[in-house]
């Protein structure tokens, strides 16, 4: 074999030396301009605005039948308006924020990547805090007059203001499913009762860790349940809970909870990762009842054999968690005025009876407002012998403390209960 | 054209790739771990993160689940392999096993992961089967071997892939050559046991060493396998690393890059502790 | 031990054993509803097969196609001549870029990839297939070159040699005496990069901001979601590639495909 006799060569260091610092180097960019501003007031100019425009909207993409709702007919009216949706899904609402506050760490302030987010609760908190979102827009919105914008749930989101920079959408509630093969109804009647159950027969329940958005609402279910729902209200209304107060009702709660853990899923040594896993469990019979955000889309499962028959949905004796979700807008949103569009198609009436045709998701419109043939065929809406109605549900409904003590609860539980530290 | 700058213009685009990415890209995830804030904020220098991630309970956990998922995989995997390889070459019929090994190689460890969840799992087929066989009366009673506490499901998805290269690799090194050994060691009277391990394993723990140090160096860092079929708590160093890279709060960030170049740190020196062990395979390696 | 009665039995277990965690998936993703405790699915479907006709999962394979095929050229075209330099000549540092061409297999991309990311946003390829395609180079090169150096190695110089005497410009020795000497690594080269590019997940998730869908994240949130059948039907079809590309190549390549064993997710 020739192999031909070199000089030494050195090319080496030298070249990887300066490759590694061209990188750094060329870090000392400025930042672009500023995104100019988009005046809602002018919704005709909006519209004209939005022409041609992509919409990335940002959402958690577990839910096939909302996934499809939104593809086919929320996509469809965009683009009559001439605006394209690409729907990013995401598996934590959370990825969306970050990637909006890398952005703004990276000096992107204008021509950013995410155009709407499904948020609420602590990821709004979070973007308020880093001053992210575009504001006072949502009262200009064609079809905001189908929303009550002063009703509280509206109006505060998990106790923060909501001052324009999100616009509702839907609407969650919390409930119940159970196997009623598996348990009686007197079983489901009170945390009490449920716990009961867990320790008469072990494994057969399960949340998932927080901070999954549902294992967050099951852990709160508890603490309310040792609150009541007295304390709860006032301190929503309020300025949420004394230091005190919270302590108390938290020890109690996780001391509970870890007595009891024996009788959940795997002896409570473990928590699945999300509801998607938590309703794999159920639908295989490996548990037979498990909380829920979503009660509307249970009745589709049923239908396709996917969750047995016998599937029945309760409100525990605490009461349910309610909460409304919005469309929020990064103030460096390349597209922000076909965001804007899209969070008006999505009160569009109609638009929120076809959710909840499709989807079992409550509308977060105000049902006086909108035409009474309309009203009518929200009210004839019929999910199934397996779910209850939406006024059943939220009869005894309680309201979100502040995002920043959800916070510390999901964080607390983590260490004690998921941990096991003292 | 002088020869050195013939040489340095042939390697400069595969340097400028690594150099660029690799060294540059370790670099930072060094400087941000220090509290470096590229492009724009203000850079706070100090050890903080280290020192949070070093006391975080999490960070223990996780550490302990890494080494113990990758030290069991890399041993099975090279146990596994090279046995199935002299199996195989007993067996005969190489040919078109080392096809189906091959084939196996080239599943993505994303499908593998779905692959033994759907095996494993409480309602997973294995548990299906025993349940026919009547040995387990109700899903209930299944043992947990995914999102279990050891990792045996993280454990069985590298094992099951790495052994199949493992033995491919084995495979590979077991030419003629070998053979031609084995028979001079038999004719010098030597036994089986002792022509196996004489000759043999000998030939063969070099390349075997050098793959297992690709699959430690792989099993360490890898993100979907654990992420997947393990527990929300603990998880392994990437997802941990990943996972606080994600949040929400980006003053985790720097723990996150932390994370990163303690990964990065535990499987250079493996590769490096393994090299030194099995002598002299630097320059096979390449 | 010549053919005793077992053999095919032991053949059969091991062959068995090999493709096992593969069959659960072949049979939920031609499943109808499937509920514990059946042994097998009561139903079958072609739900899940139907799924791979959507748009989504149509646009991902396009992406994935043009993501891996861009990432094996570039890696091809990069480590081409770094290979050439490792394997045909002897210089000092020679080591080092060895030892730097293998850092990317041992240094973790992940970690490399998270110290790079502001870089990626700040240079506008964040969340474009060009920045996922650059980002892939890091795990691919390092192969694309280290076979391609020992190609050149067993390469016998003096064809290109006699060429050059011949009057051959540079270019046409490469076109007409090395390329084609070179073309069993190359493929091999070229293949393997590509399976590293299709496989990969995390680094795609990051750079690609869940902007640019290749098949592996529409496969990762599947698993995630509650929908096992669309999660089989999808790995099928991630699966299938790979695998039938390396049971072709074993057939035509025979010595490289060892190499094939570090085609990894």
């Amino acid at each position: 074999m020739t192999r031909r006799a070199r000089r030494p060569a050195r090319p080496a260091l030298l070249t990887t030396a300066l490759a590694a610092t061209a990188l750094l180097a060329s870090a000392c960019g400025g930042a672009q301009d500023e995104a100019a501003a988009v005046d809602a007031s002018d919704w005709d100019a909006v519209l004209a605005e939005a022409q041609g425009q992509s919409v990335d909207w940002y959402m958690y993409g577990g839910d096939q039948r909302l996934n499809t709702f939104v593809d086919g007919e929320v996509a469809d009216r965009l683009a009559d308006l001439g605006v394209t949706l690409n729907q990013v899904k995401i598996t934590d609402t959370a990825e969306a924020v970050n990637k909006v506050l890398g952005e703004q760490q990276a000096g992107r302030t204008s021509g950013g990547s995410v155009d709407a987010i499904w948020v609420n609760g602590e990821n709004f908190a979070t973007g308020v805090q880093a001053d992210l979102w575009a504001c006072g827009w949502t009262a200009d919105l064609p079809n905001a007059e189908h929303v009550d914008l002063d009703d509280p749930a509206v109006a505060t989101d998990f106790g923060v203001p909501v001052e324009g920079c999100e616009a509702a959408w839907q609407q969650a509630s919390s409930a119940l499913v159970y196997d009623s093969a598996v348990l009686d109804e007197a079983d489901v009647e009170s945390v009490e009762s449920l716990l009961a159950w867990t320790a008469r027969e072990p494994g057969r329940f399960t949340h998932p860790a927080p901070p999954d958005f549902t294992g967050s609402m099951a852990v709160r279910t508890f603490l309310y349940d040792t609150l009541g729902a007295e304390t709860v209200t006032a301190a929503a209304e309020g300025g949420g809970l004394d230091d005190d107060v919270y302590e108390e009702a938290r020890d109690e709660t996780f001391d509970r909870l870890l007595d009891a853990s024996d009788g959940f899923w795997r002896g409570g040594e473990t928590y699945p990762v999300s509801q998607e896993e938590v309703e794999k469990l159920y639908a295989d019979g490996e548990i037979s009842a498990f909380l829920t955000y979503g009660p509307g889309a249970v009745g589709s499962l049923v239908e396709d054999g996917v969750f047995p028959e016998s599937t029945r949905e309760t409100v525990l004796s605490v009461g349910n968690i309610s909460n409304v979700s919005f469309v929020g807008v990064p103030a460096n949103a390349e597209d922000r005025a076909g965001a804007m569009v899209l969070a008006d198609v999505l009160q569009d009436p109609e638009v929120q009876l076809g959710l909840y045709e499709a989807t079992g998701i409550f509308p977060v419109i105000d049902l006086d407002t909108v035409e009474p043939a309309l009203a009518e065929r929200f009210a004839a809406v019929d999910a199934g012998p397996s779910v209850l109605s939406p006024e059943e549900l939220t009869a005894d409904a309680l309201p979100e403390l502040d995002s920043a003590t959800l916070a510390r609860i999901e964080d607390d539980w983590r260490a004690r209960v998921l941990r096991g530290e003292g | 054209m002088s020869p050195r700058l013939r040489i340095a213009l042939l390697l400069a685009p595969a340097l400028l790739v690594v150099g660029v990415f690799v060294v540059g890209g370790v670099l930072q995830a060094v400087l941000q771990s220090l509290g470096f804030a590229p492009v724009v904020g203000e850079s706070q220098w100090s050890l903080d993160a280290y020192r949070r991630v070093l006391a975080d309970p999490a960070v223990h956990a996780s550490l302990l689940l890494t080494a113990r998922v990758s030290l069991i995989s890399t041993a099975a995997a090279a146990v596994l392999g090279t046995a199935l390889a002299l199996l195989v070459r007993r067996l005969g019929g190489r040919r078109r096993l080392a096809v189906l090994f091959h084939g196996t190689l080239a599943v993505p460890h994303l499908v593998g992961a779905l692959a033994i969840g759907l095996l494993l799992a409480p309602s997973g087929l294995l548990s299906r089967a025993a349940y026919r066989l009547g040995l387990v009366d109700s899903v209930q009673d299944v043992p947990a071997l995914t999102q279990d506490a050891f990792g045996w499901g993280i454990i069985a998805e590298y094992t099951w892939k790495e052994t199949f290269f493992v033995a491919v690799v084995a495979l590979a090194a077991l030419g003629r050559r070998v053979s031609d050994l084995e028979d001079v060691a038999s004719t010098l009277g030597a036994s089986r046991w002792q022509r196996l391990r004489e000759v043999t394993l000998p030939v063969l723990a070099p390349p075997v060493a050098a793959a297992s140090v690709l699959v430690l160096a792989f099993v360490t860092a890898s993100y979907e396998v654990p992420r997947l079929l393990g527990r929300p708590y603990p998880t392994t160093l990437s997802v941990e690393a990943f996972q606080r890279y994600r949040d929400i709060d980006l003053t985790s960030r720097p723990e996150a890059m932390a994370l990163a170049v303690l990964v990065a740190l535990l499987t250079t020196l493996a590769a490096l502790a393994y090299l030194r062990l099995v002598g002299g395979l630097a320059r096979r390696s390449l | 031990m010549k053919h005793s009665p077992w053999r095919g039995a032991a053949v059969a277990v091991v062959a068995v054993v090999t493709v096992l965690p593969m069959l659960p998936v072949v049979l939920w993703a031609v499943a109808g509803a499937w509920r514990y405790p059946a042994l097998l699915p009561p139903e079958l479907s072609t739900r899940g097969l139907r799924l791979l006709l959507g748009d989504g999962v149509l646009a991902a394979l396009g992406t994935s196609v043009l993501v891996s095929t861009s990432v094996a050229l570039l890696a091809c075209l990069v480590g081409l001549p770094a290979g050439r330099a490792l394997g045909l000549h002897r210089f000092r540092g020679r080591r080092l870029v060895q030892f730097l061409l293998l850092a990317p297999i041992i240094v973790p991309p992940l970690a490399v990839t998270l110290g790079l990311q502001v870089f990626f946003i700040r240079y506008g390829l964040a969340d474009t297939v060009a920045g996922v395609v650059l980002v892939q180079l890091v795990p691919t090169v390092p192969y694309a070159a280290s076979l391609l150096a020992a190609a050149h190695a067993d390469l016998d110089t003096d064809h290109e040699q006699a060429a050059r005497v011949l009057g051959a410009g540079p270019v046409a020795t490469l076109r007409h005496v090395s390329l084609p000497l070179l073309r069993p690594a190359l493929v091999t080269a070229f293949l393997l990069t590509f399976l590293i590019s299709w496989s990969e997940y995390v680094l795609t998730l990051l750079v690609g901001g869940g902007r640019v869908t290749t098949l592996p994240l529409l496969l990762f949130s599947a698993i995630e979601s509650s929908d096992r059948t669309a999660a089989a039907a999808l790995g099928l079809l991630v699966v299938a590639p790979p695998v039938l590309l390396v049971l072709a190549l074993t057939r035509v390549a025979g010595r490289d495909v060892a190499w094939m064993g570090v085609s990894r997710a």
